[in-house]
């Protein structure tokens, strides 16, 4: 019988409901899509990195595991001496530089027969490998995204490139211009930013990688599973702060928006609140009887959430399809458990106040 | 055999704003379980006052009370809640239904408040004395006022009361209704034995109960 009050109350109150729900949909989709936009483009940004195959990773001192933060170059001559190393198959340096065509975009320079030695070469949706010193590859969701097709020139660095090819996605960069070109460019000669090691034999990683902490003391060698698990919020400088602040809005909002309706709710059913203090219910049975209502139209702004969030992930996609939005499960049980507090603790108060009412008073409210 | 209300002395005061107002000034009272007594009297002579005191809606500011053998000036607000769900009906003058809900609903509400679960044939038994089994699934909206205040009086007695208050029952209705909420006020007290008292200023109402208070300036004048 309670929930038939709640119910009819919410189906009495339209306009009241459809906001409510809305503000908390909009609260859950929020928290999904900001939180799965950062842990997506860092997945994503991982996996390409993992695509690349390599299974070391060495980078100068004292730059950052986030390559897009690191551009110090190290001499080119550091690949030999890794690549003498006992069980070292291949040693690929990188020259990388972060463009602004249409969005940041990570672009590779890279030495083309070591890099494919190191990832096991490309696979061309058109088009081919390098020609000439001034030939861009780009990947499948880069191109998607520029609608640019083989044969085209773009402007990179201030140079015309001739697009040579398409490649599938999840190779370290979404561009790939010649490592000559790159240091021409870029104007350094002989450096790389980082080296792609591939070992013989994957379970001579951890061997390769103490025998380049050797020999080179000071640099980075991080093996690619150590990389991987770096990769995360957690080690991202303030991107935990910022999520803090995205989330506590959202709740924030729908606190306000459940507290709003639920208090005008209170004082537009003052009267209904009197009436059932007649029929001898408890402050209890009223205070339940508000917060299930607020957490009903909660959980419907929590599956509207939802729908929200998977929409509104497939138009960006559709418009950038080189981001990265991951809706988990366990943000879902977050947002919704974030969504459920937020709206219990906004009706706490009206529902308090509905259940300390005189009833006196309350019978005589117009 | 106890009486089911006892007043001593019973007195109540109001403030409105800085102003005093002595609704009641000591009234005693005794009503036996079974009577229909009417308490009759002009506006503001404390009659409403009296039903809430007695209906634990309030507190009396001094004086004792006793229903059914619980003194509410030594109960709890929570004390006098659960008595009011278990042994208390109200019948109001504006019916006060509850409106998003459908009469079956606004009767069986009494049932799920008071815990005990929807008795099927209790619920029967009362809408076939009331004569709203075609209404049940209409809104008060769609009620006539006789209609509504039928089903408030079903929602009164669903759960068996000890007692019935009723305040001004007849006030909002037209002559022909009045006569048969009367007529069913009357029947539920001649039928079941219910004890109700009826608060109402009109004297061709309080012609039907056994027993007339009359009540001026916050004390009983006769009885």
């Amino acid at each position: 019988m309670g929930n038939k009050l709640i119910v009819s109350n919410i189906l009495h109150r339209p306009i009241r409901t459809v906001v409510s729900a809305l503000a908390v949909a909009i609260e859950v989709a929020m928290v999904m899509l900001f939180v799965g936009l950062t842990h997506g483009m860092l997945d994503e940004t991982a996996h390409r990195v993992e695509g690349v195959g390599a299974d070391i990773l060495v980078q100068p001192p004292g730059t950052s595991f986030l390559f897009a933060l690191s551009q110090a170059p190290m001499p080119i001559k550091i690949g030999d001496r890794l690549k003498d190393l006992p069980h070292v198959l291949a040693v690929a340096p990188v020259l990388f530089n972060v463009i602004s065509i249409q969005g940041l975009s990570v672009m590779y320079g890279i030495d083309m027969p070591s890099f494919v030695r190191v990832s096991g070469g490309f696979a061309y949706h058109a088009g081919g490998a390098f020609v000439n010193p001034y030939d861009l590859l780009v990947d499948d969701l880069y191109a998607k995204a520029n609608h640019v097709k083989v044969g085209q020139t773009i402007q990179l660095l201030n140079h015309e490139f001739y697009l040579r090819g398409i490649v599938e996605h999840g190779k370290g960069a979404r561009l790939f211009i010649p490592l000559q070109t790159a240091e021409d460019l870029l104007q350094v000669q002989d450096k790389a930013s980082i080296f792609f090691v591939k070992c013989t034999e994957p379970s001579y990683t951890d061997d390769v990688s103490d025998a380049m902490h050797q020999l080179l003391p000071k640099y980075q060698v991080h093996p690619m599973k150590e990389y991987m698990s770096m990769m995360t919020s957690n080690n991202m400088p303030g991107l935990e702060a910022c999520i803090t602040v995205i989330v506590a809005i959202a709740v924030g909002i729908g606190f306000l928006v459940i507290f709003l309706a639920m208090y005008t709710t209170v004082t537009e059913r003052t009267r209904e609140i009197g009436i059932l203090k007649s029929l001898g219910a408890s402050k209890g049975y009223i205070i339940a009887l508000i917060l299930r209502e607020a957490d009903l139209l909660s959980a419907v702004g929590i599956i509207g959430g939802y729908g929200v969030a998977a929409v509104a992930r497939k138009v960006i996609l559709g418009v950038f399809p080189t981001l990265s939005v991951e809706l988990t499960m366990e943000w879902a049980a977050y947002a919704a458990l974030l969504a459920l507090a937020g709206s219990t603790l906004g009706a706490f108060y009206p529902a308090l106040r509905a259940a300390r009412l005189d009833p006196v008073d309350a019978l005589a409210y117009e | 055999m106890e009486p089911i209300i006892a007043t001593r002395d019973l007195k109540k005061v109001y403030r409105l704003g800085k102003v005093e107002v002595r609704a009641l000034r000591g009234v005693d009272c005794i009503v036996h379980e079974g009577e229909l007594v009417a308490v009759v009297g002009p506006s503001g002579c404390g009659k409403s006052t009296l039903l809430h005191i007695l209906g634990g809606l309030t507190c009396p500011t001094s004086g004792q009370v006793l229903v059914d053998g619980n003194d509410f000036t030594k109960m709890s607000d929570a004390d006098r809640t659960r008595f009011r769900r278990h042994k208390l009906g109200f019948v109001f003058q504006r019916f006060n239904l509850l409106p998003t809900l459908t009469a079956r609903n606004n009767i069986a509400i009494a049932q799920h408040i008071q815990g005990n679960g929807f008795n099927p044939h209790r619920f029967q038994a009362v809408v076939e004395m009331l004569g709203i089994q075609d209404k049940l699934d209409h809104r008060p909206y769609a009620l006539s006022g006789g209609e509504q205040q039928r089903v408030a009086i079903a929602r009164a007695v669903i759960c068996d009361p000890k007692l019935l208050l009723a305040d001004e029952p007849t006030g909002n209705l037209d002559t022909e209704n009045s006569q048969a909420v009367l007529s069913m006020i009357r029947g539920l007290n001649k039928t079941f034995g219910q004890t109700i008292l009826m608060i109402t200023h009109n004297p061709e109402v309080a012609a039907v109960a056994d027993r007339i208070i009359r009540m001026q300036d916050g004390r009983i004048i006769s009885d």
